[in-house]
């Protein structure tokens, strides 16, 4: 088959774009401050490892995930911020309520990217695809001060293919009729949905490029892989077959708390508090979407980076943390060893369902659940009146009363080092600001 | 037309939103969907509802329209209630365009004869459309400054608005980030 020929005659049958920020931590923090502008930067601080990084950090070699101490060998000028989750937090909505000048259709696929339909938006916005498109990418450019990566196409994952087409501050153009000419130059495994084991068995079938996939008959698809491979092969044949997820994420598969401290411990009151510290915070955001959990795991990571942890099925959904914690204790004990150092604890609540109506049982459990709700409804009033950490269970108490990080990843956000007059630690002005030196 | 919009009108009041084609039909009882297509398009024409992209309608100056009927039917509307819908919030009062407004607390005084102190907070708005007169925040040496842009033929400068200091030629290209809409102290 010849691979001039085009997978579709049309060129929009439907209009998607996919917007994606340019190391958008990392450029948050650039655009705010002028001095960091042109410099490698990354953020990350608190966790110990580079969780985004600016282009010139990334030309000197430094990769996300790497280790603090890896990348200052690396690249000792480096700036290492510790993560302002608040600005970020403003600033991606600021994204969407950006792109949602032009339409309704936004999906926030994540803090940093999204996917909008532009679908019969030419006659009254009167411009072409390509010129929203731009437009779009320099109000975003403009207004938050750095830039976008942008990809059009007929469907989300040629849309996905476009943005990562060209960065930073590309705008690919993939009309149904041109996608051939960008899968033929695209290694399979860049598509969005394909893995590496997906990769691993193509390539033995000979499928090496996105357009070796898309050439494929239907009927090789559908005998060899599953349903969500054959929606990607569709929309690689420029369908539109993946709709736009434009509601507000409401519900939760699981509800995961990790955290980190440092410097790392071999105690077990201590590392126990920090686990029991995770719990609480997880069931209070369970109790925030109206949720329990019917079960859950919980793991220690240990300074050599190895996870020891158990698995623990409820006999009732909860999302109390003294009922949990008191079934987590004894198993602590057995995963926990004395011999070696911890430097993080996690738990993950799943096999969440809504908050259970009561029914009456034999052994007075209504009652104690009843009991229980009532406290965790005025811990949850207080606690978001004056913050996390007012109240808490005794056996967090260790982990509350310390800082997180002893050492440098201790280090707060700048903005959040200062507050304005009236703002609280709880309650600050909802507008991004400039920081750095004013002359 | 009237009676029609009226209906139409309390639909939207009661449900807050716009009828369908098909529930046009039940609130004025035409047989078709051609008449409800005519009306609709009589009162686009009037200026009292708009269409979107997909012909489907939207409220324009239908809470003009409540008001006036609100004449007709019940007598004067109370002041009180004219004058609410005439209010904004202070956010509203500062801010104009949200998503490109920033703030900046100000520190020294180059700016102090256009009453801008030390420490006051400003709201700016990042553009690319500053104009002379405006007072900007500018991008210079790795630092944010604030003063006005001037203009002297075709060379672009900035002027503090304090005799002490001097006005700050740009040897390259003039970074402009944002505009000063608003200055910003609390007591």
């Amino acid at each position: 088959m010849l691979t001039s020929q085009p997978l579709s005659l049309y060129s929009f049958p439907r209009a998607i774009v996919h917007i994606d920020g340019d190391a958008f931590f990392a450029s948050c923090e650039q655009a705010r401050n002028p001095s960091y502008k042109g410099k490698p930067l990354i953020t990350g601080k608190e966790r110990g490892i580079a969780s985004s990084l600016s282009y010139e950090a990334k030309a000197m070699g430094v990769k996300r995930g790497m280790r603090l101490s890896e990348i200052k060998k690396l690249c000792p000028q480096i700036i290492i911020l510790p993560s302002d989750y608040e600005t970020y937090c403003l600033l991606s909505k600021r994204l969407f309520e950006i792109v949602r000048r032009y339409t309704n259709e936004v999906e926030e696929y994540s803090i940093d990217e999204c996917f909008a339909d532009l679908t019969g938006l030419r006659r009254p916005l009167r411009m072409n695809y390509t010129m929203m498109a731009e437009r779009i990418q320099k109000d975003l450019a403009i207004e938050l001060g750095f830039t976008f990566s942008v990809g059009l196409g007929p469907n989300k994952i040629i849309a996905k293919i476009g943005s990562k087409w060209k960065k930073p501050a590309g705008l690919t153009v993939i009309p149904a009729r041109e996608i051939h000419l960008y899968l033929e130059k695209l290694p399979v495994e860049k598509v969005w949905g394909i893995g590496p084991q997906t990769t691993a068995y193509l390539n033995k079938n000979k499928v090496f490029t996105a357009l070796d996939y898309a050439r494929k008959n239907e009927e090789w698809i559908k005998k060899r892989l599953t349903r969500p491979f054959l929606e990607i092969w569709k929309e690689l044949n420029g369908h539109f077959v993946l709709p736009l997820e434009t509601k507000e994420k409401e519900d939760y598969a699981s509800i995961q708390k990790v955290k980190t401290f440092t410097p790392p411990s071999r105690d077990p009151v201590y590392v126990f508090s920090q686990l029991s510290k995770n719990v609480e915070n997880a069931c209070m955001k369970a109790r925030r979407y109206k949720l329990e959990a019917m079960r859950l795991y919980f793991f220690l990571k240990t300074q050599d980076f190895n996870y020891r942890g158990a698995e623990i099925k409820l006999s009732r959904s909860s999302a109390f943390p003294n009922e949990i914690i008191r079934i987590i204790r004894p198993l602590f004990h057995e995963v926990f060893d004395p011999a070696l150092e911890y430097r993080a604890t996690g738990v993950c609540l799943f096999k969440l369902k809504p908050q259970s109506s009561l029914q009456l049982d034999l052994f007075g459990e209504v009652l104690a659940v009843e009991k229980f709700r009532k406290i965790f409804e005025s811990v949850d009033v207080i606690r978001n009146k004056y913050g996390k950490h007012t109240v808490c269970l005794g056996s967090s108490l260790l982990a509350n009363k310390s800082s997180q990080h002893l050492n440098e990843r201790g280090d707060l956000s700048e903005r959040s080092k200062f507050l304005l007059p009236g703002e609280t630690k709880r309650k600050r002005l909802g507008i991004p600001m400039f920081l750095g030196e004013v002359i | 037309m009237e009676k029609h919009s009226r209906a139409i009108v309390d639909f939207y009041r009661n449900t807050k939103r716009m009828p369908s084609y098909q529930e046009i039909m039940k609130l004025t009882g035409f047989k078709s969907k051609n008449a409800v297509f005519k009306l609709i398009n009589k009162l686009v024409s009037a200026g009292l509802i708009e269409k979107d992209s997909t012909g489907k309608i939207a409220p324009k100056r239908i809470f003009g329209e409540i008001k006036i009927l609100g004449v007709v039917e019940a007598g004067f509307p109370s002041p009180a209630e004219e004058e609410l819908l005439d209010t904004m919030s202070l956010d509203e009062y500062l801010i104009s365009n949200k998503e490109a407004t920033f703030i900046l607390q100000v520190s020294g005084n180059s700016m102090i004869d256009a009453g801008i102190m030390p420490k006051d907070l400003v709201l700016v708005e990042r553009t690319n459309e500053a104009k002379p007169g405006d007072i900007v925040i500018a991008e210079v040496d790795g630092k944010w400054t604030m003063k006005y842009l001037r203009q002297k033929g075709n060379q672009m400068y900035l002027e503090p608005a304090n005799k002490k200091y001097t006005p700050i030629y740009p040897k390259e290209e003039l970074k402009i980030s944002a505009v000063v809409k608003a200055v910003i102290r609390k007591y």
